[in-house]
């Protein structure tokens, strides 16, 4: 630090007047530059900086008569301070380091307690006094759709409710058409070993459930690129009723007992209008008895994720060949539709080969 | 009213421009004698003169700053940049002057250019010749980005961008350029800017597309409808200002929105939507909002590219899955 | 070239040696007093006002702030040859230039200060303001001359820029530009040696900056910065040329830049400051007023005069600047577009009024 005083300016000059001070506190200032403009008797001269520096003090200011020797200015000698920093302020680090954040940013935000739905359909269900927990979702990777919403509105509520389940079927079957492939193979069973008093229903049951055993491809969930085979058979009953089709559901048929009873439990249900929601949902397969009220062999709609659907005509004598004589026998006629984009033709044949081979022995010996 | 390509109808407005005001000129790489590279500009400098009309040299850079500068002087200049790939050097004057002038000089200087360019694949044109980054431009607080999807509306959308007092990028996709043709009236009609305008409407999906996009989304729908869904389509336009508005409003009635463009995925113009869609209409949402895109790639070549852009294909694959969330 | 205070080589344009004796005959303007009395007090004016802007930026009233310290000359020199049908386009060390031109201080200071106000003159409504992105103001200067050449009025538009600018592609593209079109333009370029830390000899091995105009098929001159009057009557020159309908100029004018790059810089990280007090001895003011005083009787109370009412003119620009309140946050909205869009207008309106 040093502070320079005015110094002497000739021709016997005691003192000279500030004019103007050229630099500022702070400047850094370079041998020879203008520091202070001065008034003498004679003229205004320009005072040069005597060594670079910075400037840390005017001590003289405009206006101060200032005698020679008299200090004017405090310059710090020495290399200046490094800004670091080209524009703007970047300040000068004193502040604390903030503590290392612990990384939470990568974990995954807890998932939503219940099932997946949309907002809307949140906001639907809300509305409607549904309890999303208490359903399973239609929907891609089981979301909750809308008219899951609806169509559990259907067990509690008449009129609406109507719409809801044949808007569902509309849109269900509309699904099934932009997906499905299907293929129909079809073929009859000889029943005529069958005791009089034989459930046609439950033989049924239990020939898809021994059929599934045999061939257990038609068992299986697909959604168009993975296949899901399941141990169990969870059977679709489809049910005909003024307000629309129904499907309750028996589940683990291949390891229930009692099944008559539990088939017409369900169906008493759905006649009942009580048939709860969870109870139409899941499927891994689906049985059409149309046959009891008309119609011999068809074409049916799989259900996806499902890959098979097996409908069973009108029972009613016909007339075969047998060791080349013909003979009257009463038939059960049968169509398989399947999904052809994961179920092969091979598949279905032996499906449908054994579904007969247990309709056509006189009794199902594992069950009852 | 004649029939028009889309290049036609560009060419027609500009000429129109050029007659109703005497402060509008037009530069570029080979606008003048050559009538322009895809024929834009095609007998105007024989028309309007070598003053009106100007070849400039080989430099995008000055291009656009000698449209900034002529702008505020109070000429109307409409540039050309001859492929949105060489524009990259123009986005120093676009987003450091161009988008700034009037707001840093308090409205004392403006910038009245428009900036056009073709853009987006689909002609098997050589590298760099297919870009698609408009929403880089979107991004730049003071810019209008504008993108025609027929004949009509590029002739309507620029003159409204000739007119307005603040520089617009006008993008023309080249896949439309002699692609289809409408007629098109010569009626000096300038269309609004800052709206989105809905092609056709719907009650099942909203579709959002944008220039080329705009007809294989058209084309996704007619398949839709045969499925019983019934499409809402908008065709955005104006990629910068966003008419959210319009967007909003279709999705809060139908449920359901696909975002289809070009360019590449990530940080795209989609994901904008799609934020504000979230923001304003969770509660309207019956399922996810999907974008359909380009792939967060480097254009591919020629040989690639049909399988790097979005089609009407994949666009009704798109909904249809869409659609799985009845 | 660095080095060597005596930067005017052989070809080089100039008037006024550093002592301020006259090496040829004056051109017309500098016969008389008035018009050096006039150039003489606004490189006064120039001086004092970047000492008042620094030392506001060191008690943190105003930002980052690029000092024309020993360069008043040239923007002064090329602004006073200049006509009100001309437009003037800076860089960012110009303000004597802008000065001259109308600009205020107080609208300065306010730029500098961080207000977008400053930029709107109200003097030179067609002047451009500070331009920070290096050298992109020479395509506007293109553009601007393209549209006075429509206008027909004789107008021609003048930009300035840095060493450093002549190595960038906006500089070679405008120049080529206003050559290949023969666009009313004058390009003047301060070389004052330094781009930040990089010397002058570094930044291109041309010889001259000036003949960079050859590639552009242009006229060039290399000037004496540090003296006015060879600075002003150039630019006179080109500009007539300009005007008869003759395109373009590259004017190259040799200073040294005397202070730091801005106020954030520390220029003896890379430099000798005994290079800068060699420097010293060639500067712009000195060399006039010794002219001054030895041909047109400037007395010691013209000197007084000057320096107090340039003190007391920087001072009141400097109080009504540090009084002015800021814009209301909203005003950040204000003139994005002429009329806001719908989303934009509802930002603004959400900010409220303070």
């Amino acid at each position: 630090m040093t502070v320079f005083t005015l110094p002497d300016l000739g021709e016997g000059l005691q003192e000279a007047e500030i004019v103007a001070w050229h630099v500022s506190q702070g400047d850094h200032v370079i041998t020879d530059q203008p520091l202070v403009s001065v008034e003498t008797d004679k003229a205004v001269v320009e005072v040069p900086t005597p060594f670079s520096g910075t400037v840390e003090r005017i001590i003289a200011s405009e206006g101060d008569v200032v005698a020679i020797g008299a200090p004017l200015v405090d310059i710090a000698t020495g290399v200046a301070e490094d800004k670091g920093a080209i524009v703007g302020e970047l300040g000068d680090g004193e502040k604390d380091a903030s503590p290392a954040d612990t990384p939470a940013a990568d974990s995954p935000s807890p998932a939503p307690a219940g099932a997946g739905a949309t907002p809307a359909v949140r906001q639907l269900a809300r509305e409607k006094g549904v309890d999303l927990a208490t359903l399973t979702g239609s929907g891609p990777g089981g979301a909750i759709l809308s008219s899951d919403v609806l169509a559990a509105q259907a067990g509690s509520v008449t009129g609406d409710a109507l719409r809801g389940v044949r808007r569902s079927m509309a849109r269900a079957m509309a699904r099934s058409r932009d997906t499905v492939v299907p293929a129909t193979v079809t073929d009859r069973a000889v029943i005529h070993r069958w005791a009089a008093a034989e459930n046609p229903s439950l033989r049924l049951v239990q020939a898809i459930a021994a059929a599934c055993s045999a061939e257990p491809a038609l068992n299986v969930w697909f959604d168009g690129k993975t296949r899901q085979l399941h141990s169990h058979l969870d059977l679709a009953i489809a049910v005909d009723t003024s307000d629309g089709l129904f499907a309750p559901v028996l589940r683990k048929v291949d390891t229930q007992t009692d099944l008559a009873a539990r088939i017409a439990d369900l169906k008493a249900a759905v006649k009942a209008r009580s048939i709860q929601p969870e109870a139409l949902r899941g499927a891994t397969f689906t049985l059409s008895n149309f046959g009891m009220l008309g119609g011999e062999h068809a074409s049916l709609v799989v259900t996806p994720p499902q890959v098979a659907i097996l409908g069973a005509g009108r029972i009613e004598e016909a007339c075969l060949a047998e060791d080349g004589q013909p003979v009257v026998r009463r038939v059960l006629p049968l169509s398989l539709t399947f999904d052809h984009r994961v179920v092969t033709g091979g598949e279905a044949a032996r499906f449908l080969s054994a579904v007969r081979a247990d309709l056509e022995r006189p009794t199902h010996h594992a069950n009852d | 009213m004649t029939d028009l390509t889309m290049i036609d109808a560009i060419c027609m407005a500009l000429s129109r421009a050029l007659e109703d005001d005497p402060d509008v000129i037009i530069f570029g790489e080979d606008v003048g004698i050559d009538g322009g590279v895809f024929r834009a500009t095609d007998g105007l400098m024989q028309r309007f003169g070598a003053t009106r009309v100007r070849d400039t040299p080989l430099a995008e850079t000055v291009i656009a700053g000698m449209a900034v500068g002529a702008a505020a002087q109070g000429l109307r200049p409409v540039a050309e940049i001859q492929f949105m790939g060489f524009l990259y050097s123009a986005i120093d004057q676009l987003a450091n002057h161009a988008a700034r002038l009037r707001n840093r000089t308090r409205g004392r200087l403006t910038c009245p250019m428009v900036l056009r360019a073709p853009y987006g694949g689909g002609v098997k044109a050589p590298e760099h010749h297919s870009e698609s980054m408009e929403a880089m431009l979107a991004h730049i607080p003071g810019l209008r980005v504008v993108v025609p999807s027929s004949p009509a509306r590029a002739y309507g959308l620029l003159l409204a961008a000739i007119r307005d007092p603040d520089p617009v990028v006008f993008l023309e996709p080249k896949r439309l350029y002699r692609a289809l043709k409408e007629p098109v009236h010569d009626d000096g009609v300038a269309l609004p800017l800052d709206r989105a305008q809905v092609v056709r409407p719907g009650d099942d999906l909203t579709i959002v597309a944008w220039g080329a996009m705009v007809a294989d989304a058209g084309k996704a729908a007619d398949a839709l409808a045969e499925r019983g869904i019934s499409v809402e389509l908008i065709d955005l336009s104006s990629l910068k200002p966003i008419d959210r508005a319009t967007i909003r409003a279709s999705v809060q009635k139908t449920g359901r929105c696909i975002i289809v463009h070009e360019a590449p995925l990530t940080a795209g113009l989609g994901a904008e939507i799609a934020a504000d869609l979230a923001e304003h209409c969770l509660t309207s949402l019956l399922a996810p909002v999907i974008r359909v895109t380009g792939y967060d790639t480097v254009m591919p070549y020629a040989r690639l590219e049909d399988r790097y852009m979005p089609d009407a294909a994949r666009i009704q694959a798109s909904a249809q899955q869409v659609m799985e969330f009845a | 070239m660095t080095g060597n205070p005596d930067l005017c080589q052989p070809d080089c344009s100039v008037f006024l040696d550093a002592e301020g004796h006259a090496l040829r005959a004056l051109p017309d303007f500098a016969q008389g007093s008035e018009a050096l009395v006039a150039l003489y007090s606004m490189m006064v004016k120039t001086r004092t006002f970047d000492a008042k802007a620094i030392a506001l930026q060191r008690t943190g009233r105003l930002g980052t702030y690029a000092s024309s310290l020993g360069q008043e000359a040239i923007s002064v020199g090329v602004a006073s040859a200049m006509s009100e049908a001309d437009v003037f386009l800076p860089s960012f060390r110009e303000h004597g230039g802008q000065l001259w031109r109308g600009v205020t201080m107080e609208e300065l200071l306010l730029y500098w200060g961080g207000d977008e106000r400053g930029n709107d003159f109200a003097g030179p409504r067609q002047d451009f303001p500070v331009c920070v992105p290096v050298a992109s103001q020479f395509p506007h200067a293109a553009g601007v001359a393209l549209a006075l050449a429509h206008q027909g009025a004789g107008g021609v538009a003048v930009a300035m820029g840095g060493d450093g600018a002549t190595s960038k592609g906006d500089f070679y593209e405008a120049l080529n530009l206003i050559g290949a079109w023969k666009l009313p333009a004058v390009f003047v370029i301060n070389n004052n040696q330094w781009a930040i830390s990089m010397p002058r000899a570094e930044q291109t091995r041309a010889e001259t900056l000036a003949q960079k105009a050859v590639a552009a098929g242009l006229p060039d001159e290399v000037v004496d910065g540090n003296d006015v009057i060879a600075v002003r009557e150039a630019t006179m020159r080109a500009l007539d040329r300009a005007r008869a309908g003759q395109g373009g100029t590259l004017i190259e004018c040799l200073s040294y830049r005397l202070s730091d790059h801005t106020t954030a810089d520390d220029a003896s990280r890379y430099r000798e400051d005994d290079e800068v007090s060699r420097h010293w001895k060639a500067e712009p003011l000195a060399r006039l007023r010794a002219h001054l005083v030895a041909e047109h009787a400037w007395s010691k109370e013209d000197e007084e005069n000057l320096l107090r009412d340039s003190r007391a003119e920087t001072e009141a620009a400097a109080e009504r600047y540090l009084a002015m309140p800021p814009q209301p946050a909203r005003a950040m909205f204000d003139h994005l577009y002429a009329k806001a869009p719908p989303d934009i207008a509802a930002l603004a309106k959400e900010m409220g009024d303070d």
